[in-house]
């Protein structure tokens, strides 16, 4: 471990200059900005944080990705598993909902559930809320969110053909989801 | 003496069953303090000394933080797990944490009949109320942070329970939950005149008064303070500062345990 | 600090289970670098914890078991007047994996006390009449407790092993009833160790696919198998039982057989040698 990494409580030693903003893994005590992670300070621009790539809740803003184990008219019920790129360790999953609001930006009214998501859908979305005490509230909507792995009802892996369709390679049939854009396209 | 109901979900023994007495007629054997006398001085330490500490983290790789402490003859295991999705039906702006504290049956000279007691949830309460204040659980909305702790070996309760509060706040810090300081803590028995640190089960036993301190030595401040027996206030106070002089000695090898990683 | 394609791979693992075993399968390896007959190494140590009259820490591979004897004395049984009892079982806290909740023993710790039992006396490890003081009036109670502290697969293995090692080291003090006052009286400073008659050791495999055997699976396996076999031998290495849970074709208990006994000759003889 780098000799400059803290320890929670230990002050952090603060560059002379303009006044910090303080991001997590940081706080204020009598003036005194101390860590409160274990880790090594980070300057992003003018923020300091310590960060810990460590399994943690999702909050909003967070990447997520989870498989979808209910569904009902209005919302798809997700398991989370992955939150901000770091695996939850396995048993451990956080519950979030997708409305079918925040199902796609365009024509929401116009949506159908059963032409988005199917269950055991792995889908990568983004928190817009911590929602109630059941789920966090989980939005797709946007091109790089929603199914990013489905298997077809005869049981292969499909391929994305467009934002809305995907197509199983062993039968050519094609099923309607709602699609993240793959990477790299 | 050992009653266990039976428990269908255990693999049972006899209804009854009896610890074993022995021909010197004593009910545990003191082989440290033998004739000693109210008065006599500590044996084998001085007063100020605490056993040497072993600790160690990250043994359980499933659990988000682990540590595990040796004091001599008391060892203990603990693992942090969570933060995790609250299973409350209410929606809590601010974190919750839980500790759970098992005894193994053979951790003591008398077996300890595995069913949860108030002696488990009485020190899962203090080890609690030691970490609580120093964790930032405002910044863990609808989670929960599971500690567990099982004590294999115990030898002395109070001193015990001070390094399973060690134990505890080592596998938060290792687990990246956001604390305001790392949380140490010490156990000091009043024997006669002395106040004795860190005492073993005899040196318990001898003892008048008992004082267990948590406290978090890098911002200076204490964190729980429980005090059990008959203890004269100065005699109390006296004990606070030893045991806080004694825990940033404490919080120096924890630093030094979560620096190898 | 993990790189982005280490996440990635965690991310695949956590998703994709099955396939995430299948892509390493299909590469002659499993996912922690072992080969599929391949055993994680065993670590026995004896004696450390004081409290109890025997107790043995056992590590196989990341799996972490400790066992502790405690010895108190009862009335024998009135159908078994020359018996004492062994009373064997193992907790799964919710310390040593995720999915393991706070509470009372769960199915699969029962499950696992009730096979450990049913080996520890099927096997003979100790005759029951060994633990006579005086018929009818006074025996010993063995409580063998064992508590895994890190789970990492194969309980039952390392657990036997604990709890075999830990009565190995136990003593017990020389006891005396006296007919007279009807108390037992033991002694301070004799102390005998057990007639143990056996010393049995287990070699678990899962059958994978149904047809992949994998010795000794960890606990990310464990859940995408389809059968367990588990194998005893004796510490000379001949088989004393095998059992069997869940579907598996007839010859792969004849291949554990043989794996087991394979393993035993490259390492089984120094296990109780202490």
């Amino acid at each position: 471990m780098p000799s400059d990494c803290l320890i929670p409580g230990q002050p952090v030693p603060l560059p002379r200059g303009p006044t910090l903003q303080l991001g997590s893994g940081v706080y204020t005590r009598n003036g005194e900005t101390r860590a409160s992670l274990l880790g090594t300070p980070q300057f992003h621009g003018s923020t300091l944080s310590i960060h810990r790539v460590k399994p943690h809740p999702p909050a909003p803003n967070s990447v997520v990705v989870g498989s979808v184990t209910r569904l009902s008219p209005q919302q798809a019920v997700v398991s989370i598993t992955v939150v901000d790129g770091v695996p939850l360790p396995p048993g451990e999953d956080f519950t979030g909902v997708i409305r079918v609001q925040d199902i796609r930006a365009t024509e929401k009214d116009k949506v159908r559930m059963g032409d988005c998501f199917r269950g055991g859908d792995v889908v990568k979305g983004l928190v817009i809320s911590l929602g109630d005490a059941r789920s966090y509230y989980i939005t797709t909507a946007r091109n790089d969110l929603g199914v990013i792995f489905a298997t077809s009802e005869a049981g292969g892996t499909m391929e994305p053909v467009s934002w809305q369709e995907m197509r199983c390679p062993k039968t050519g049939k094609v099923e309607k989801r709602k699609c993240a854009k793959p990477e790299g396209l | 003496m050992a009653q266990s109901g039976f428990d269908r979900r255990r693999v049972n023994g006899p209804s009854e069953s009896f610890q074993p007495t022995f021909d010197d007629g004593l009910e545990e054997s003191s082989d440290l303090y033998d004739n000693w006398k109210l008065g006599e001085a500590r044996r084998k330490r001085h007063p100020g000394d605490i056993r040497p500490i072993f600790l160690q983290t990250g043994f359980i790789k499933q659990a988000n933080g682990s540590a595990y402490i040796e004091t001599e003859r008391t060892k203990i295991a603990c693992a942090v797990y969570g933060p995790r999705q609250s299973k409350s039906s209410s929606y809590h702006e601010t974190g919750r944490l839980s500790v759970e504290v098992k005894f193994a049956p053979f951790s003591s000279l008398v077996r300890k009949v595995p069913i949860r007691d108030a002696e488990d949830r009485s020190i899962a309460n203090l080890v609690h109320q030691a970490l609580a204040s120093s964790v930032r659980l405002d910044t863990l909305p609808k989670s929960v942070i599971d500690i567990f702790v099982t004590v294999i070996e115990c030898d002395g309760i109070e001193s015990c329970v001070a390094a399973a509060t060690v134990a505890a706040s080592t596998s938060l810090a290792k687990a990246g939950v956001e604390m305001l300081g790392l949380v140490v803590s010490c156990a000091g028995a009043v024997v006669g005149e002395d106040v004795w640190l860190d005492p073993n089960e005899e040196e318990a036993r001898l003892a008048s008064g008992m004082l267990l301190c948590a406290c978090m030595p890098a911002l200076g401040v204490t964190t729980s303070v429980w005090q059990t027996g008959r203890v004269l206030p100065a005699k109390a106070l006296l004990s606070l500062q030893l045991c806080q002089d004694r825990c940033s000695d404490i919080h120096q090898i924890v630093a030094l345990a979560l620096h190898e990683d | 600090m993990a790189s982005s394609s280490d996440l990635n791979a965690q991310i695949f693992q956590r998703l994709h289970p099955r396939a995430y075993l299948e892509r390493f399968l299909a590469e002659q390896v499993r996912p922690d670098g072992r080969e599929a007959e391949e055993w994680r190494d065993l670590f026995v140590h004896v004696g450390s914890v004081s409290t109890a009259d025997g107790s043995a820490l056992v590590r196989l591979g990341d799996t972490t078991v400790v066992c502790g004897v405690k010895a108190e004395i009862a009335e024998p049984d009135l159908e078994q007047p020359t018996e004492g009892f062994l009373v064997p079982n193992i907790d799964l806290p919710a310390m040593c994996a995720p999915r393991f909740k706070p509470g009372p023993p769960s199915e699969e710790a029962q499950v696992l006390s009730d096979r450990l039992a049913s080996t520890i006396n099927a096997t003979g490890v100790l005759p029951l009449s060994a633990l006579c003081i005086h018929p009818e009036r006074a025996a010993w109670v063995l409580y063998v407790d064992a508590t895994c502290i890190n789970y990492d697969g194969n309980a039952f293995d390392a657990a036997l092993i604990a709890m075999v090692a830990a009565l190995k080291n136990t003593t017990l003090p020389k006891a005396t009833f006296d007919e007279e006052t009807g108390r037992t009286t033991c002694s301070r400073k004799i102390r005998e160790a057990l007639p143990l008659k056996r010393l049995p050791i287990s070699y678990s495999f899962g059958i994978f696919d149904g047809s992949t055997v994998l010795a000794d699976p960890t606990a990310f396996e464990e859940p995408l198998l389809d059968a367990s076999i588990s194998i005893v031998l004796d510490e000379h290495g001949s088989l004393l039982s095998t059992g069997q849970l869940g579907i598996a074709d007839k010859d792969k208990m004849s291949a554990c057989v043989t794996a087991a006994k394979e393993r035993y000759e490259a390492r089984g003889r120094e296990i109780y040698s202490f």
